[in-house]
């Protein structure tokens, strides 16, 4: 991320700018007054490419303790007639969702735009959902932008668009537009007063005659969609064969009909207003094609609302047949509708509807060299590993056989190896609390099995609160065990409201975890995962009695104290280490196994892999037999 | 008799102790293992270390063992006395003012005796039990001031042995347990392992010190006690008759009917309640306030004992001879108990020779001897 490229006031200038930085750039060049956003993969980076931009443009830049809260905080802008802009991935979306229906039906003011994140096969996400559904069940119009350069004007016409229907619109971001770099012509940042204000007649009450203006906006924008520079259409007049494409598989298109020598037959329409159609221009090439091909990540959304509108439209259009996920013919990498798409399977697609026509042929693209399976691992040093050991031995020693419960962040690996296969549940931000709220009922139905609900810092002040005070008030029995590493790890260490700072780095007063979980009544202990053998000892008790409990496991996310930590190295004396023999049996390497904890096949003994050991020195207090040194530097006199 | 061969490994400890509620919390196997951890008086395995075979069941005091072996490794012959076990005196005894610690449970010879080991040099760290008397922890001395910390008897199981990890991370080579019976023979089969040449599982105790047991209490009874005061706790004793609780609002007392649920179950099965294996045994009167039952066992102990009197850190004086044969006949009681109760078992972790059996089973006969000769 480089913020200095998206706050460079440099009118004219070529910049290259992933996605992210883009839109980040787009927005503070359309003026922005306001934007918030909770963290979230893979567009985390916005905000903070806004943020460096604030108190040169005058932006209010806010990390908001969930979705639903920064888009209702967007919306406060718009309607004071500012621009405003909010940024989640989808799951986030899921969040703001019931809000996001409302607002739509009570129309904007202030030019809103709303940034998704789309993570097509999930690389740091938990399911890959296709956010453009929600756009469309929340009526408002859906941009798809294909790299940087696209993102960035599109973020600046979709504020345009916002202010001209007075409706939020929606831009979905996938992982590689987000992260891939392409040059971007920068514009000027507008020097414009705002004034705040709602007047008398400023009002925006959600009430079902909403609907039909929901309805006209929409037809508004599809209007305006028939002359957006935003699709594109590159081929023959009359294609035989018409691709619609949208986000980087138009690109994955246009080279494959290149690479097969195709262009004389198929053309591609490329979709950046991807809801509302523009159903004019879908028709002027659907009319001479005899098959067209959808290539879009990652559901059939545009494929099933072109088909639909063929249908509907079926005289004028006539037969056509159609190649994409319903007839199984473009497949992501994970298979029909599964996973992003590649270049290849394009490739393979084309060619398979255009016919075996052996001038086409090309070799095959060079696959990528297989890479050996590798687990997810906690970071090295990561406090989570020791807080998950410690969870697990005291369920061990508690025998009944308790039951673990998830959600969305790092420790989500506490499914895997990593975290001794621990997690049994893991849904949505905060679930695993109201899992556990729920099972705490299920004594009267026989179960007797504990439930630990594990949560990260940020995910409690995101969406635990309320499932607690559920919990507390209806005496439900489990323990929460809030893994306070003091940041929002998974995305990049993002600021929350317990870290006292503000995406700026300005000192903002921390609300703390225990005062949360005590004002709740609910009893909180506090104690440090690099403290093993007291961690075991908190959730052991935790664990017995009813009721629901608190223990919040503190330490640093092992990334940022290794930035900060002492001058100290941690190794192994071979001398001492008991290797393969009874009081160890390889624990460290085998068993806790911290990705620097490895074995030296030769010596038969523990080695530390030191170039990724972050000194936390947890497995030194866990062998059995003190072989792992952590050892001070001297101080350099002199 | 013969025995089934079994490997002796963590699953047969899980099986036939942990699982089989014969588990004392003396906490050997976790102070050997990584993959055995404690909380309060619970010990498990909480994973596995895919090994069959192992030092935890070996040296595990419920798994089988044979008692005469045991007293032929320590003192080198089987024992005459079959209610005491070997010793070469007994004494009654308490710490000299100066070096009595003020929570001490009675004569505070334990503390005293620890204390002075430390100083002579003999060595380097003691497994004792600290924390509170509602919620007692192992601790590991290596300073007076720790040792004085954990003087006072808490009547909960406690896996202090657990704390030998700490001390062989630590470096320690020479450290003293001061433990309940069943904790001294876990140190006795430790001790044989090494001399057996046995997978070294590094540095065993040095120096015994054993105390009266007659039976520890389940970490639950912490709850109960919450649930009868407010107050902290500043000490319990055991009366015949009652529990004694003092607290900061007052003293309050139990019946033994209220306490006796929650007896470890283990101690149902023990044989030795006057901790006959180590080198010396601690308990208390019953009849003198402020004073120890001292029994001296091995030639190391008396040496020790030998040295602190003559250092003024030990007064002693003649053990009552009304309270011998109470002392000998408590002891009986509750071997043969135990005897009966494991008489009905398949395979009892401890093996006993004949005459060791006929010694408690003929009881009245030597009773009456015993009252002849000291009368
Ligand atoms: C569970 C238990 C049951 C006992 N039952 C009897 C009995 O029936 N009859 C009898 O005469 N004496 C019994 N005793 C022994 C008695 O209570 C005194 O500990 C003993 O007389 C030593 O007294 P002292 O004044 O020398 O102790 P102090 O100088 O106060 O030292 C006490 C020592 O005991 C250790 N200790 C305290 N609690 C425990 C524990 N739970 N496990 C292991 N070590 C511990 C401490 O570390 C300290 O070193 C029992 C002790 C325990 C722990
Ligand atoms: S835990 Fe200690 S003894 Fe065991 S393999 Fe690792 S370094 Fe060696
Ligand atoms: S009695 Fe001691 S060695 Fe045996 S299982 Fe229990 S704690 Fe482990």
């Amino acid at each position: 991320m480089n913020t200095m490229r998206v706050v460079l006031d440099a009118p004219g200038q070529v910049a290259l700018l992933t996605g992210n930085e883009a839109v980040a750039r787009g927005a503070l060049e359309a003026g922005v007054n306001y934007a918030a956003a909770y963290p979230g993969s893979p567009t985390a980076e916005v905000l903070e490419c806004i943020a460096a931009g604030a108190e040169m443009l005058g932006v209010y830049v806010e990390w908001s303790v969930n979705e639903k809260v920064a888009m209702e905080g967007a919306a406060a802008a718009s309607f004071a007639g500012l621009r405003s802009l909010t940024v989640m991935k989808c799951d986030g979306l899921n969040v703001a969702l019931d809000f996001l229906t409302s607002l739509s039906m009570a129309g904007t003011r202030g030019g809103m735009v709303i940034i998704v994140g789309d993570d097509p096969s999930a690389h740091s996400s938990a399911k890959e959902e296709d956010s453009r559904y929600l756009g469309r069940v929340a009526h408002i119009p859906v941009w798809e932008p294909a790299d940087s350069r696209e993102a960035k004007e599109m973020v600046k016409a979709a504020f345009d668009l916002s202010e001209d229907i007075r409706q939020p619109v929606m831009i979905r971001m996938v992982t590689r537009v987000c992260h891939a770099s392409t040059n971007a012509v920068l514009g000027e940042f507008p020097r414009r007063e705002v004034n705040a204000c709602l007047g008398p007649e400023d009002k925006f009450i959600t009430w079902i005659e909403g609907h039909r203006e929901q309805e006209d906006k929409l037809r508004r924008a599809a209007h305006r969609a028939e002359k957006s520079p935003f699709n594109t259409y590159a081929g023959p007049e009359s294609p035989e064969t018409l691709v619609i494409a949208a986000g980087p598989g138009s690109y994955y298109a246009e080279e494959a009909v290149a690479q097969l020598g195709l262009q004389t037959s198929v053309g591609v329409l490329k979709l950046g207003t991807t809801w509302p159609l523009p159903e004019k221009l879908l028709r002027r090439y659907l009319r001479p094609a005899l098959k067209v091909i959808f290539v879009e990540e990652v559901e059939p959304f545009i494929e099933d609302n072109v088909m639909a509108l063929a249908a509907q439209h079926l005289d004028e259009i006539g037969r056509t047949s159609f190649y994409g996920k319903k007839s199984g013919h473009v497949a992501g990498i994970n298979g029909v509708g599964l996973g992003e798409l590649t270049p290849s399977q394009i490739m393979a697609a084309l060619a398979n509807v255009c016919g075996p026509d052996p001038a086409h042929e090309r070799p095959a693209p060079p696959g990528w060299p297989e890479l050996a399976g590798r687990d997810l691992a906690f970071c090295p040093g990561c406090p989570h590993r020791a807080s998950f050991w410690a969870i697990r031995a005291a369920l061990e020693l508690d025998g009944r056989q308790g039951i673990v419960l998830g959600d969305i962040g790092c420790y989500t690996l506490g499914k895997g190896r990593t975290g001794y296969y621990l997690l049994q549940t893991m849904h949505a931000m905060g679930s695993g609390v109201g899992i556990a709220s729920g099972l705490g009922q299920l004594w009267r139905f026989g179960f007797s099995q504990p439930a630990v609900a594990v949560v990260g810092d940020s995910t409690f002040y995101h969406a635990v609160v309320p499932a607690l005070i559920n919990a507390r008030y209806n005496q439900a029995n489990f323990v929460c065990i809030i893994l306070d590493n003091q940041t929002t790890a998974m995305t990049g260490h993002q600021p929350h409201p317990g870290t006292g700072i503000d995406p700026n780095g300005n000192p903002l007063t921390a609300i703390p975890l225990e005062a949360v979980v005590s004002g709740l009544d609910i009893p909180v202990t506090t104690v440090d995962p690099y403290q093993v053998d007291e961690a075991i000892q908190a959730v052991y008790q935790a664990v017995q009695g009813p009721g629901v409990k608190v223990i919040i496991m503190r330490r640093a996310c092992a990334l940022i104290a290794a930035k900060t930590s002492a001058a100290v190295r941690v190794y192994v004396d071979q001398s001492r280490c008991r290797g393969d023999a009874c009081g160890c049996a390889r624990f460290c390497s085998r068993v806790f196994a911290c990705p620097a904890n490895i074995w030296d096949k030769a010596q038969g003994k523990a080695r530390i892999d030191e170039a990724i050991c972050n000194r936390c020195g947890v497995c030194a207090s866990l062998c059995p037999v003190g072989a792992i040194v952590v050892e001070q530097y001297q101080e350099k006199v002199g | 008799m013969e025995t089934m061969r079994v490997k002796p490994g963590p699953q047969e400890l899980q099986a036939q102790v942990m699982a089989a509620g014969q588990c004392t919390a003396c906490g050997m196997c976790a102070g050997l293992c990584p993959y055995i951890r404690f909380a309060g008086d619970r010990v498990r395995i909480v994973y596995s270390c895919g090994l069959e075979d192992g030092n935890c069941y070996r040296s595990c005091p419920r798994t089988p063992h044979d008692l005469q072996d045991l007293d032929v490794q320590v003192f080198g012959a089987p024992r005459e006395d079959h209610l005491l076990g070997t010793h070469r005196d007994i004494y009654y005894a308490r710490a000299a003012r100066a070096v009595r610690p003020a929570a001490a449970q009675y004569g505070g010879v334990t503390t005293a005796l620890i204390n002075f080991a430390f100083e002579q040099g003999l060595i380097d760290g003691a497994l004792l039990v600290g924390g509170s008397l509602e919620q007692p922890l192992p601790r590991l001395a290596t300073t007076p001031a720790g040792v004085n910390n954990c003087a006072g008897s808490k009547y909960l199981a406690v896996p202090s042995l657990a704390n030998m990890l700490t001390a062989r991370r630590t470096g320690l080579t020479r450290p003293a347990v001061v433990g309940r019976p069943c904790q001294v023979t876990a140190v006795r089969r430790l001790q044989g392992l090494e001399n057996n040449h046995q997978a070294a599982p590094g540095p065993a105790p040095n120096l015994v010190i054993g105390l009266f047991c007659f039976w520890a209490l389940e970490a639950a009874f912490s709850a109960f006690l919450t649930s009868r005061t407010r107050s902290r706790v500043t000490k319990m004793d055991i009366t015949p008759a009652e529990v004694i609780v003092d607290t900061t609002g007052g003293p309050l007392s139990l019946s033994l009917d209220e306490v006796r649920p929650f007896i470890k179950p283990a101690c149902h099965t023990c044989f030795d309640p006057t901790a006959e294996l180590a080198d010396v045994a601690v308990g208390s009167t019953e009849a003198i306030p402020g004073w120890n039952t001292l029994v001296v066992r091995s030639a190391r102990g008396e040496e020790l004992v030998q040295e602190a009197r003559t250092a003024r850190v030990l007064e002693i004086k003649p053990y009552g001879a009304e309270r011998l044969p109470l002392l000998r006949e408590a002891a009986w009681r509750k071997k043969k108990r135990v005897l009966e109760a494991l008489a009905g078992r398949p395979e009892p972790y401890l093996r006993l020779p004949v005459d060791y059996q006929l010694a408690i089973a003929g009881e009245e006969v030597m009773r009456d001897e015993y009252y002849a000769r000291s009368s």
